[in-house]
């Protein structure tokens, strides 16, 4: 869940309209009866552990399915800014003013919304680890977006389970 | 963008034959091919569909064009899908061996994508991709692969979860949770040490002056009963 949410975070810090995006996405995906509102949603969202106010329990199978369909979902939309960000052709100056403008925000919405006492949130933030673990979200965004996505997405959340 | 044409005009063949097309910035990946009028049409199925692949052209920008038959693009898929499926775990690692017709491995910030032809004195057609590029490569690999006007039926195994043996536990959730634990239990060993290593207190002696005169009265008095 923790992994799911901050990939959620990062389509959010690439996309100014992320949320309104989700909700709306929710709507496409036919994801009422597991989110019917934003409230639903953010709730779902709520249940990482990492959050400053996280809620206990699990998700459940639907909701958790909705996520993941979810980010996917978001990741094609947003693939041609992601393909910029990982592309090694684009301009190197205007790729590091990108990255730069997505730390920015992905670290304002991480101080915002997630418990800074916790060790995976100070690596979030750590100026060195934190490049690294940005990265490898985007790269997971990258190659979630598309139709074998979701399986890929799903298989990789469930790592180490068997 | 999939586009799906009937050359039969263009071409001047005798039966039809059609091209999917799959298109991303840096790659276009097209098969052209025939339908199977022999085989009896399933529920649900298009009426349009590509069943023998004749041939298919991957253009990788302006670094490449391959050209191959449907062993060779099957290898491309069993080599780029699951590999892509381990970059999502942040795992890169070879998955298949040096003598496959299509290898792909990690190398440096890059991807060494190798191809070796099946004509013999061929050198192999090595190329390094970005990130960008593999990415495009999986999403048209992806949409051909979903695309059901694409009957080649080609063996893909579905996405797993790692095992706990090849899976490095994600870089997010575990990197440095070993050392709390360690410097806690360092710590102990070294504070038991240091307790080991500081003298017992001794129980101060008797004084042996005092010892010897009790000695010496009880002795008298012993010798002065009758």
């Amino acid at each position: 869940m923790e992994r799911l949410d901050l990939l959620l975070l990062a389509i959010e810090a690439l996309d100014l309209h992320g949320s309104e995006a989700m909700v709306w996405s929710c709507q496409q995906l036919e994801l009422k009866e597991s989110f019917p509102d934003r409230v639903a949603l953010w709730k779902s969202r709520c249940r990482n552990p990492l959050r400053r106010a996280s809620r206990r329990g699990e998700l459940s199978l639907g909701e958790r399915q909705g996520l993941i369909e979810l980010a996917c979902m978001l990741s094609e939309r947003l693939y041609p800014m992601l393909r910029q960000l990982l592309s090694s052709n684009e301009p190197e100056e205007l790729n590091r003013q990108r990255w730069g403008l997505f730390r920015d925000r992905y670290n304002e919405l991480v101080r915002e919304r997630m418990n800074g006492r916790r060790g995976a949130i100070r690596q979030l933030l750590d100026p060195e680890q934190g490049e690294e673990l940005r990265r490898d979200m985007v790269l997971t965004l990258a190659f979630c977006a598309g139709p074998g996505g979701v399986q890929r997405l799903e298989a990789s959340l469930l790592d180490g389970s068997r | 963008m999939t586009n799906f044409s009937s050359l039969a005009a263009a071409a001047g063949l005798s039966g039809t034959q059609y091209r999917l097309r799959y298109e991303q910035s840096s790659c276009r990946l097209e098969l052209t091919g025939l339908p199977d009028v022999t085989a009896a049409a399933e529920e649900g199925a298009p009426k349009q569909r590509l069943d023998i692949l004749t041939n298919w052209d991957l253009i990788l920008g302006q670094r490449a064009n391959l050209q191959g038959k449907r062993e060779h693009l099957e290898a491309l898929v069993q080599a780029v899908i699951p590999y892509v499926r381990l970059l999502v775990s942040a795992q890169p690692r070879p998955l298949s061996d040096s003598k496959s017709v299509v290898t792909l491995e990690p190398s440096g910030e890059r991807h060494h994508l190798v191809l070796r032809s099946s004509q013999p004195n061929t050198p192999p057609l090595e190329l390094l991709l970005d990130d960008a590029e593999l990415a495009d490569l999986n999403q048209c690999l992806d949409q051909m692969l979903v695309d059901t006007r694409m009957g080649l039926n080609l063996a893909v195994q579905p996405p797993q979860p790692l095992r706990r043996g090849e899976y490095r536990r994600h870089t997010l959730q575990r990197r440095g949770q070993w050392l709390p634990p360690a410097i806690a239990v360092g710590a102990l060993a070294m504070s038991s040490l240091l307790i080991s290593l500081v003298p017992l207190p001794q129980r101060s002696p008797v004084p042996q002056l005092q010892e010897s005169s009790t000695e010496s009265t009880t002795k008298s008095e012993e010798q002065a009963k009758p």
